[in-house]
C-alpha cells in the first residue's frame, strides 16, 4: 500500500472570484463544502484576521485541505456558481 | 484504564473527576484569556504554520521520509502536552477521548460546571458550512461562546440546565452523533461534543491519519450472536466501519480492532444484542486506546 509522493491532487481556488470580500460571501455559498463527501475544503479566517476583526466578510476564505482524500468525483468544479474551483494533478 | 486515567483519574475515569472541571484552573493558567483568543480565529487553525508547517495536503507531508516521521512524531507531542498552555493559535494539550451516553449523562449530571451551553458545532461550521448546534459547554467555555455571535445557535434559549442538556445529548447520540469529551487545553475540560466522522477535525487526525489526537473509550463493543437476527441496522450506525454484515450467515460481525466503543450500534439493535464491556477486562484489547 506504499503509495509514491508524486502524483498529487492539487485544487486551487481563484481568490479573485470567490472569498476575501469578492463576489459572493463564502459563508453563504458554501457550495464546495457541501458537496464534498470526503470533507476536502475548510471555511477559515486569512491570518491578518488575528490583529483585525475576524468576523469581517473580506477575511473569510476556502481552502483545499486535506488534498489526499480528495476522490477527484469534481462535484466541487460543477457546483462552483463562480467557477472559482480548479482540480489537477495526478 | 487508559494512560489518562492513570494520571488524572483519581482513581476512575479522567473525565470522571469533577477537578478538571473547575473554575480554579482556568484562573490558574488564565485560560479566560487564552480561550478567547483561541475561539475567536478557532477555524484557522488548520492553516496556520507550526514549526514551518500545516496541514494542508497533510497526507501527502506524512509520506515524505523521514520527515513525515517528524511531522507525526511533532503533533502527537503538541496534542499530549501536559505542560502550561502558552500559544493560543495551537491545539496545545487538545486531547479527548469517546464516550458513550452513560458516561456523558455521569458528567452532565455531577460534574460539569454550570453555566452549561448548547453551541454551533466549530467543526460542522468549518468543514461544511453547516450550523448544527450539538456541542455542549460548561463553565467559562459558556461564558466565551457567549460573546462570539457564529458560535450562538438561532435558537432563543441556549443556556441549558442539566436535565436539559441531557435530553439534547440523548437526541444527538440517537441521532447517530459519537458523543466525544476533550481536554481544551490541559487540564481543563469544556467541550462535551456529538461528532461526525468526515466533518470532526479532532477524528479526522485519527481515523485518516494514525495521529493520536482522541483515544478509545473505556468500552468496547460486545454481540450475542444467538439473539442477532441479520437486520444489518447497526452497520449504518457505526461510523468508524467496524461492524459488517455477512449476508450469508444472517449475523453480524464485528471487528474489534476498529471499534471505539461508542456504543451509537446499541440504539439501532431491535434485538438487544449488542452490549458495552469495559475495555480493560477484555482479552486482547486491555491496552488498545
Amino acid at each position: 500500500m506504499k503509495e509514491t509522493i508524486k502524483g498529487k491532487t492539487k485544487i486551487t481556488i481563484d481568490y479573485k472570484k470567490c472569498g476575501d470580500g469578492v463576489g459572493v460571501d463564502p459563508r453563504e455559498c458554501c457550495a464546495c463544502l457541501r458537496q464534498c463527501k470526503p470533507a476536502v475544503f475548510l471555511l477559515h479566517q486569512t491570518m491578518g484576521a488575528v490583529e483585525e476583526n475576524p468576523l469581517d466578510p473580506k477575511r473569510w476564505r476556502v481552502t483545499a485541505l486535506w488534498l489526499d482524500l480528495c476522490t477527484r468525483c469534481m462535484k466541487c468544479v460543477e457546483s462552483c456558481p463562480s467557477g472559482a474551483v480548479t482540480v489537477t494533478g495526478r | 484504564m487508559c494512560d489518562l486515567c492513570m494520571k488524572h483519574g483519581a482513581g476512575g475515569k479522567w473525565y470522571l473527576n469533577a477537578e478538571h472541571y473547575s473554575n480554579e484552573i482556568v484562573e490558574r493558567y488564565n485560560l479566560r484569556d487564552f480561550l478567547m483568543e483561541q475561539y475567536k480565529n478557532f477555524e484557522q487553525m488548520s492553516v496556520r504554520k507550526i514549526h514551518g508547517f500545516n496541514a494542508v495536503g497533510m497526507g501527502y507531508k506524512l509520506r515524505i521520509p523521514l520527515v513525515g516521521r517528524i511531522i507525526r512524531h511533532t503533533a502527537e507531542k503538541m496534542l499530549h502536552s501536559t505542560n502550561p498552555p502558552t500559544n493560543p493559535f495551537k491545539a496545545e494539550g487538545h486531547i479527548g477521548q469517546v464516550i458513550p451516553l452513560e458516561d456523558a449523562i455521569a458528567i452532565l449530571e455531577t460534574c460539569a460546571a454550570e453555566p452549561i451551553i448548547e453551541k454551533n458545532c466549530m467543526c460542522r461550521y468549518m468543514s461544511r458550512g453547516i450550523k448544527d448546534a450539538c456541542c455542549i459547554n460548561f463553565g467559562v467555555m459558556s461564558e466565551i461562546v457567549d460573546k462570539l455571535p457564529r458560535f450562538i445557535p438561532e435558537k432563543d434559549k441556549y443556556f441549558l440546565t442539566r436535565k436539559q442538556a441531557v435530553e439534547r445529548f440523548r437526541e444527538h447520540n440517537r441521532k447517530g452523533y459519537i458523543g466525544t469529551i476533550w481536554f481544551g487545553p490541559y487540564p481543563y475540560i469544556n467541550n462535551l461534543c456529538s461528532c461526525a466522522n468526515p466533518e470532526c477535525a479532532g477524528l479526522r487526525p485519527r481515523l485518516d491519519y494514525g495521529i493520536k489526537s482522541i483515544f478509545k473509550a473505556e468500552y468496547i463493543v460486545h454481540h450475542h450472536e444467538e439473539d442477532c437476527t441479520g437486520c444489518g441496522a447497526c452497520v449504518k450506525f457505526c461510523q468508524f466501519g467496524a461492524i459488517e454484515l455477512d449476508a450469508m450467515r444472517k449475523k453480524i460481525t464485528i471487528n474489534m480492532d476498529k471499534c471505539f466503543g461508542c456504543g451509537l450500534c446499541r440504539h439501532a439493535c431491535k434485538q438487544n444484542a449488542i452490549h458495552l464491556h469495559p475495555r480493560d477486562e477484555t482479552p486482547g484489547h486491555e491496552k488498545d486506546y
